[in-house]
């Protein structure tokens, strides 16, 4: 099981939080921890997510990336680590 | 320059419309849809009227899928909403544009648990490619237009737009906004086409493996030059066929689960495989570990998400289909490796010389399809029928063969059809159909009653729910649980109720007459084919099996 944090920009929409949980779950990443804020300036929301999976971090990426409302997502490999759980 | 005008919510929904060339809708009214029908009234719109809303998301499905456009329907809230969610879903699988339009309570009843109030944005979030719920009137139009353009860029899909009823009853004076303005492009990385030529060009065993994303892509042009520049023996997915016509002598069929043996044997043997909107689902891969097990992939598609999901693609090529298949054009020499899939293919060729006097329904379809006027469009059910129409039909257009593929949903063929005709009134729609199937959207006979639609319906009578009657006999022991239908209605006697001409035929002799006169019949009709209950969709690869390791017979 690897955990991975994945920091996510996104126009600050209605349910974009719902749906990058939904797709999440669907995609077999055990969400672990978020933190969500937004700028209200620019009207853009900043989530960290950390999740857990077997699967390659890349598949959920690509998928949250589909998102209309999604403006980038990265993977923050200084704290994204291999765990025994 | 187009001037203010007035506009309730409602008004403004059908203005929208009307300028992106929407002229039919498919739906059913409700409480809290009721001030858009009020302003449908006064449209321009053509709205037909379906008798269920799973009909309605279904007809903007075909209509969709058979003409090249956006799907629209519409339905109230609560109940009516949560009828359209099947056929979403089903437009999801398949990439299909679809924009869905559903009343919602008012704002301030809004989270009250109020009369027909449900979570519909909530529900649409994982059946839809995206969804809208408008709460102010001055975003409506930016977010209809918005709709629209989500819907057909990059992988098509369907949108839903949730509109409580005082938006649709507010006012406002507004000017239409440009549509072309809006359409916004996916933005992907550059395309490296060096390696891929490589890989093309060493390749000794090649097959091209044909998905939806081409009719999609609009691309059928491009792929049939691409597969003529190559000379690659091809296979097609069930979304894909029709892509390459049929009468190539280097296309094997459709590959999978009940591929052909020609296209199965040579997908697992080849040394190259060409992906072209395609996405390796499990139908078409059997066991996956076992799929094209010496392959190196090239894989184009315009999702990068389908890229190494199910299988790791060694050369990936993202982007329009249009621009993208020329690229990669290229002559090759394979002339021992095309002889051999040629033979395979005529050692493999179907046979209709089936014994005994029983209709033998993969000889009927095989009729039908030499008989059908060009530019036919097919729609199937879910189950046997619906594979022996993609083994033994044939296709020159995506958009004449519409068959759920991603979801396998019963109940599509009939509405689908409706759609489809709709949208193509000159053209000859038939709807393959199992006796299962075919209830499941029965009221939709009432749709084609309103509107006189002339569609055929072909339905193939097993008196089974003949899919998993198959699955029974072969995996769980013969214990026929649940499949039985032996005690169907009278179908003549149904169809005739909806002023359907319908006829019955029992034997192989009498099929012919009965083809030709479906066909020649000006109006709607309904052709019932008796069939065998114990016959059987072969080949079969089995759950979990490599696609070579197909069973032929019992
Ligand atoms: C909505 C829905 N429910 C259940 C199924 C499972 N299912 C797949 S094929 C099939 C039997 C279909 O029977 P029929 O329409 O008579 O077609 P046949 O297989 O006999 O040709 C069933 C129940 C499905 N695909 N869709």
């Amino acid at each position: 099981m690897n955990q991975y944090q994945l920091n996510i920009k996104a126009d600050d929409k209605q349910v974009v939080l719902e749906r990058i949980l939904q797709v999440a779950r669907y995609r077999g990443f055990l969400i672990s921890g978020i933190t969500a804020s937004v700028n209200t300036g620019t009207n853009i929301g900043v989530i960290e997510l950390m999740v857990r999976s077997e699967r390659s971090i890349d598949l959920l990426v690509d998928q949250i990336n589909k998102l209309i409302d999604i403006k980038e997502v990265t993977v923050d490999n200084s704290a994204s680590q291999e765990c025994s759980a | 320059m187009a001037s203010e005008q007035k506009h309730t919510g409602g008004s403004l929904l059908f203005s929208v419309l009307q300028e992106h060339g929407v002229k039919h809708v498919f739906g059913y009214p409700g409480g809290a849809i009721m001030p858009i029908y009020d302003a449908l009234y006064d449209s321009e719109v053509e709205h037909f009227l379906c008798r269920h809303e799973q009909g309605a998301a279904f007809s903007a499905v075909g209509y969709a899928r058979a003409s090249g456009k956006v799907g629209v329907c519409l339905a109230t809230s609560g109940p009516g909403a949560t009828n359209l969610i099947t056929g979403l879903a089903d437009a999801l699988a398949d990439s299909i544009p679809v924009v869905a339009i559903t009343g919602q309570v008012p704002t301030g009843a809004m989270g009250s648990d109020a009369f027909q109030e449900i979570d519909v944005f909530g529900l649409s979030l994982a059946c839809t490619k995206h969804s809208f719920q408008v709460t102010d009137i001055n975003d409506l139009a930016r977010v209809l237009h918005k709709a629209f353009a989500i819907a057909l860029e990059g992988r098509q899909g369907p949108v839903l737009v949730d509109i409580p009823k005082d938006i649709q009853l507010a006012e406002i004076t507004t000017t239409l906004e440009d549509v072309s303005k809006l359409r916004n492009k996916v933005k992907l990385p550059p395309v490296d086409v060096g390696h891929a030529i490589s890989l093309l060009s060493h390749a000794k065993k090649p097959v091209l493996y044909v998905g939806g994303g081409v009719g999609m892509a609009n691309a059928v042009d491009e792929l049939r030059t691409f597969a003529k520049t190559t000379n690659l023996p091809s296979v097609s997915t069930l979304k894909g066929l029709g892509a390459i016509d049929p009468e190539d002598e280097n296309y094997l069929g459709m590959l999978g689960m009940h591929g052909t043996k020609a296209a199965n044997l040579a997908v697992q043997e080849c040394d190259l495989l060409i992906a072209v909107g395609a996405r390796f689902d499990d139908r078409v891969t059997g066991k996956l570990d076992e799929f094209a097990p010496n392959a190196k992939i090239i894989h184009f598609d315009i999702d990068t998400a389908e890229i190494n999901k199910r299988r790791f693609a060694d050369a990936a090529i993202l982007g329009d289909l249009k621009v993208n298949l020329p690229a990669l054009a290229i002559p090759l020499a394979i002339d021992d490796w095309l002889a051999s899939c040629q033979d395979s293919k005529i050692t493999n060729a179907w046979r209709y010389d089936h014994p005994g006097e029983n209709i033998y329904a993969p000889a009927v379809l095989n009729e039908i399809s030499q008989k059908m006027p060009k530019n036919t469009c097919v729609t199937t059910d879910v189950g046997q029928h619906q594979m022996w129409a993609a083994q033994h039909m044939l296709f020159n257009d995506p958009t004449n063969f519409l068959s759920s593929g991603g979801m396998g949903t019963m109940g599509f063929g009939l509405p689908a059809a409706i759609g489809a005709q709709v949208s193509r009134p000159t053209d000859c729609v038939i709807a393959v159909t199992g006796d299962g199937s075919f209830m499941m959207n029965v009221q939709e006979l009432s749709t084609i009653k309103r509107f006189q639609l002339p569609v055929k319906i072909l339905l193939i009578d097993n008196a089974k729910l003949g899919m998993v009657r198959q699955w029974q006999d072969l995996f769980f022991n013969g214990r026929l649980s649940e499949t039985d239908l032996s005690d169907n209605p009278d179908f003549i006697m149904l169809a005739t109720a909806f002023d359907i001409k319908a006829k019955e035929i029992t034997k192989k002799s009498e099929v012919s007459e009965a083809v030709a006169e479906m066909l020649d019949h000006n109006g709607p009709y309904l052709l019932k084919i008796k069939i065998d209950a114990q016959d059987n969709v072969w080949p079969l690869v089995p759950p979990n099996t490599a696609n070579d390791k197909m069973m032929e017979s019992i």
